[in-house]
């Protein structure tokens, strides 16, 4: 996360005023003064512009993202539940001491583990090379962006209604294929593993093409003589892409990373659709209940605001602490290298 | 990753000058061989599959879905589905309403995202580490907690049946921060800024000038992405917005298929009318989009 | 080319800025456009008044012709619907709307898995219904009546249909399997206990046609005995007792030993899956309320017409039906009243039920044409309007509680379903109550 961010030193007095070198002629006393005032507000834009440019974001979080922030942590330490928001009993810490020995939590915390893993890789590797593929010189490229793009813009309802379908036990075609080949059939929907692959499938499915838009973007924007002086060099196609396009991407690729670990963290819309009819325990022995969807449970269906609040916080927590150890862990590789 | 701070051969560029920046360059360096073909288009079809069989789904009816073999051709329900579809839902009043939601959204979180990813991606200020990690730590938190206390706020606000209360809710993008941060940390060279700077551009000028300019990919992809984002929220809208108070596409459809025994068909005519603006949208403006602006930056 | 991406440039930014005010501005002209729209203002203009209906969706008022008519009746009411198809993401909307008290429509839908706990933590939210004009307790079934009214004598919502339970059977199944097909004779098998009917499906199993099971599956084999039960889950005073009720313990074990023997099918009711085994026919036998006639209707292949035949279940229960109440809230409460006690009185039940299915919780109805000459595609000649009404009046008062829901989902979903995976029926009660534990502690 350590780039550079130099940039250009203030112009010193002597340094070129506004669009004016004026050479050879004396500074007059107006036009030190003028100079001495441009300084002034030069100054002051390069001090507080930054600050204009990140407050709106600010003002908008403070408006519409902090209430419910300091709302959830204050109902995590008490016993609320969703038919009356506001009436709270206190009960300290309890809600995130129980976590330590909730079966269900930590079942969901590791299925959220597993599912993030074999959803996560296998779709930025993918989208790597797609997007790779995106930035040659193609007939039709914009035809297969929008193409790409299908998948994200289909509702996750809509999206998991026909993956249910398709990994049907007995009539669906994953398994009639599969079948035709001699596997055999698989339960998609109780079987641990078989479970888990199938609501990654739906995330991978949504995604895929997401990041490889992204990538593109960033892939557009690498100097061309990047590329012409390894070619120079005699490099391969694939030593450029490792060595000019991958490094180009570094901060691309660590930002997909970041989101898609966060949004690994919070999936529950595939898993809850995936089995919509066993409510939101994610199959019957909570095979593929992932954090988000057990957090959801607990806070909308079993409505229970106070343990659900802790849940989220112990999630964020649990977040912070993994973004501390990838960066101690980048830190040390850096430092080593 | 390489840039240096040795000045450009241009000494003192004029700042108009900067608007065709060299970072935004060309759609592709080299051209796809067949094997690039086919795998883009094994991947289309994967993509495709599964919204062409939506659309199969639409276009049947409710006990043919239920046998099996799954359909795999359409069926002669489609228009008759997307019809009642349509009307049961007053899809066209949803239309407008939600192009108009994520419209908005989509314009302004690109437009803030970008002024404040371009702050935290190249100026130094203080508090800019804090700040950033703060950024990243809203994005943490899950949101299906949030629109308790939110709809709260909302409530109290007396903003329900509106759309506002769509509207800046969704606002509050710190992926679209953090992703315009790290796009200009590569795409922006320093020296441009730099040397603007030496003309004696203003920050704000710098924005409009040059990093906006160099900004434009990035721009069309979240503009996109943020778009899709709002068009399709569910959880949200649907606790603020209702059919007969401006619903959204989403939650116009949300009552699609009612009966004890829910019509699948219908339902999915719906899924498809939600998705296929979308479609169309990008279809026949995907090469303004982002072909236009990305090429357009080479051959200017 | 260059042109156009300085142009689409600055206009992106224009309009960047220009949406941000234009989003201001929206909201306020949509807070004036509003109440034009909805014609809320009782005063104004043509001074007609809308009233709102929140529904999630099982009711069919609209495709009834029953809003067209009270317009009629009532000149100067227009009513407009909202209608979730779902009532699972309807009714955390519906809590999160009562207490806020915001966002409400002038009438609210509650399904009878929600109403104990709408009427144990949301009644000052609604008004009383009982003291309305025309609204006569003796028009529903007691138990209908009892459902939501509180215990300070407060009747929250008032019924609409409900679900009297009987079994619908494949004939041609039954035949083959060397069982009556008579519905007086295949009533005779198990009347009066669920064991003889679990008997009759080992019966069934001896002979079954290849590829088919007695029962459709197990959760709705136990939802079914554990609604023909006085108590399940809840002691009247509100104590949970599910874990400790020997009826609930021997509606699962019975249901799990049905599951070991293969009685009943490996499947998760309404999903697609299962689904496919009514098209496919695949099961003889199924707990069914009228409305599920409807849906084994939606799903099967035309040539099912008329070959299945509905008996009396070994002992009645209900499944399924709502109630409507009017949040005090209401923009409109007083109108919306009015509305509420028209439609659920008899006359607008029966019409409901000629057009929808949905069974009346008015017993006058039951001698009404509409319900004795009710027949169904599926059942032939069947009377099957008199097999329910006769079911109706047998549903015993059962005592009901707020989580009824999560506790059968337990059972059912975390529960029984195992047996049929492989699990013994131990194992499947310990993870049922574990996780039925868990989801009700607060």
């Amino acid at each position: 996360m350590s780039t550079r961010h130099d940039i250009a030193a203030p112009p010193t007095e002597g340094g070129a005023a506004p669009g004016r070198p004026a050479p050879g002629t004396g500074p007059t006393e107006a036009d030190r003064r003028r100079r001495a005032r441009l300084s002034r507000r030069w100054q002051r834009d390069l001090r507080w512009s930054p600050y204009a440019f990140v407050s709106p974001f600010f003002v908008l979080f403070l408006a519409f993202g902090l209430f419910p922030l300091i709302y959830t942590g204050w109902a995590s330490l008490h016993q609320v539940e969703l038919t009356a928001p506001t009436d709270m009993t206190w009960v300290g810490l309890r809600n995130y001491t129980r976590i330590f020995d909730d079966d269900f939590f930590w079942n969901a915390a590791k299925n959220t583990l597993t599912i993030g893993i074999i959803s996560t890789v296998p779709q930025l590797l993918m989208a790597m090379g797609i997007a790779h593929i995106l930035n040659y010189k193609l007939r039709a490229s914009t035809f297969y962006r929008v193409v790409m793009l299908a998948p994200y813009a289909t509702s996750i309802a809509a999206a998991s209604l026909v993956f249910v379908l398709l990994f049907g036990r007995d009539y669906g075609m994953i398994n009639w294929a599969l079948d035709q080949v001699g596997i055999g059939k698989v339960d998609w929907q109780n079987e641990k593993w078989a479970s888990q692959i199938a609501v990654s499938s739906i995330v991978i499915w949504r995604w895929t093409g997401y990041n490889a838009l992204i990538y593109l973007a960033a892939m557009q924007a690498i100097p061309q003589d990047l590329y012409e002086s390894a070619a120079l060099d005699g490099a391969s196609r694939w030593q450029q892409f490792l060595h000019v396009t991958l490094p180009s991407l570094r901060p691309t690729i660590l930002f997909t990373a970041v989101v898609s670990t966060i949004g690994a963290s919070q999936v529950f819309g595939e898993p809850l659709l995936f089995d919509a009819n066993k409510g939101a325990s994610g199959g019957a022995e909570h095979q593929f209940q992932t954090l988000g969807l057990y957090l959801y449970e607990q806070g909308w269906v079993n409505q229970h605001l106070g343990r659900a609040s802790a849940i989220a916080w112990t999630m964020f927590l649990i977040l912070i602490v993994i973004g501390i150890v990838n960066y101690v862990i980048s830190r040390r590789l850096r430092a080593s290298s | 990753m390489t840039t240096t701070l040795t000045k450009p051969e241009d000494a003192a560029p004029p700042v108009r000058k900067s608007r065709k920046p060299r970072a935004a360059r060309a759609g592709g360096h080299m051209h796809g061989g067949p094997i690039a073909y086919a795998i883009l288009i094994l991947f289309s079809i994967g993509s495709l599959f599964p919204l062409v069989w939506t659309a199969i789904a639409a276009s049947r009816d409710n006990n043919r879905l239920a046998q099996t073999p799954p359909p795999f051709w359409f069926g002669s329900n489609l228009f008759h589905n997307l019809d009642v579809a349509w009307t049961d839902a007053n899809l066209g009043e949803a239309f407008v309403n939600t192009t108009f939601v994520a419209g908005v959204s989509a314009v302004t979180i690109v437009f803030l995202s970008t002024i404040a990813g371009f702050a935290f991606a190249k100026l130094r200020f203080r508090g800019r580490g804090a700040l950033m990690l703060l950024v990243i730590g809203t994005m943490m938190v899950p949101p299906q907690l949030s629109v308790i206390p939110l709809y709260m706020m909302v409530a109290k606000l007396d903003w329900t049946d509106q759309l506002q209360a769509v509207i800046f809710p969704s606002l509050v993008s710190a992926f679209g921060v953090f992703f315009m941060r790290q796009y200009l940390i590569q795409a922006l060279p320093d020296e441009l800024i730099e040397a603007a700077r030496m003309d004696g551009a203003s920050s704000w000028r710098v924005v409009w000038h040059i990093v906006f300019p160099a900004a434009r990919p990035a721009m069309a992809v979240l503009g996109m992405l943020m778009f899709v984002q709002t068009w399709n929220d569910f959880l949200w809208p649907f606790l603020v917005l209702t059919q007969t108070g401006n619903p959204t596409v989403q939650v116009a459809v949300a009552g699609l298929g009612r009966g004890y025994t829910p019509d699948q068909s219908l339902i999915m005519a719906g899924a498809l009318l939600g998705t296929l603006p979308l479609l169309l949208v990008f279809a026949i403006f995907g090469k303004q989009i982002v072909g236009g602006i990305m090429q357009g930056a080479v051959k200017g | 080319m260059r042109a156009f991406t300085r142009t689409a440039r600055r206009a992106v930014v224009l309009a960047a800025v220009a949406s941000l005010g234009a989003g201001l501005l929206a909201g306020c002209a949509d807070d004036s456009g509003d109440s034009d729209s909805d014609g809320s203002s009782s005063g104004g203009g043509k001074g007609k008044t809308t009233v709102t209906l929140g529904l999630f969706g099982t009711f069919g008022f609209k495709e009834a012709g029953l809003y067209t008519e009270y317009e009629k009746l009532h000149p100067n009411i227009k009513i407009a619907e909202n209608v979730v198809e779902r009532n699972e993401n309807y009714y955390p909307a519906l809590l999160n709307h009562l207490t806020t008290n915001s966002g409400l429509q002038d009438v609210q839908a509650v399904e009878v898995g929600n109403i104990a706990e709408i009427v144990s933590t949301q009644a000052g939210k609604l008004t009383d219904l009982s003291k309305v004009s025309g609204v006569n307790k003796s028009n529903w079934l007691p138990w209908k009546w009892e459902q939501a009214t509180a215990k300070d004598g407060q009747t929250v919502g008032l019924g609409t249909d409900i679900g009297p339970m009987a079994v619908c059977y494949r004939k041609d199944l039954f035949q083959q399997a060397g069982l009556p097909t008579d519905r007086n004779e295949v009533a005779k098998l198990w009347a009066g206990d669920w064991n003889k009917l679990v008997t009759a499906g080992e019966t069934y199993k001896k002979k079954a046609p290849k590829g088919t099971t007695f029962w459709d599956s197990p959760g709705g084999l136990i939802n079914a005995i554990l609604s023909s039960e006085e108590k399940k889950f809840y002691d009247e005073s509100g104590n949970v007792i599910y874990k400790t009720n020997p009826a609930v313990r021997s509606a699962f074990n019975l249901t799990a030993k049905a599951a070991q023997e293969g009685l009943v099918g490996a499947q998760t009711q309404f999903q697609p899956t299962w689904d496919q085994t009514i098209a496919n026919t695949k099961f003889a036998a199924m707990a069914c309320p009228p409305w599920m006639l409807g849906y084994i209707k939606g799903k099967s292949k035309p040539d099912a017409a008329g070959k299945w035949d509905v008996a009396v279940a070994p002992k009645s229960g209900n499944w399924g039906g709502s109630f409507l109440t009017v949040p005090k809230s209401a923009k409109h409460a007083k109108e919306a009243q009015e509305l509420v006690a028209w439609l659920t009185a008899p006359a607008q039940q029966a019409k409901l039920f000629a057009v929808q299915g949905s069974f009346p919780s008015a017993p006058s109805t039951y001698t009404m044409s509409e319900v004795t000459s009710a027949k169904n595609d599926m059942t032939g000649d069947t009377p099957i309007g008199e097999i329910f009404g006769a079911a109706a009046k047998q549903i015993p008062v059962q005592v009901i509680g707020p989580k009824d829901q999560i506790i059968q989902q337990g059972l059912t979903d975390n529960g029984v379903i195992l047996v049929t995976k492989g699990k013994s029926p131990e194992e499947a009660w310990k993870t049922a109550t574990k996780t039925i534990d868990n989801n009700l502690d607060k």
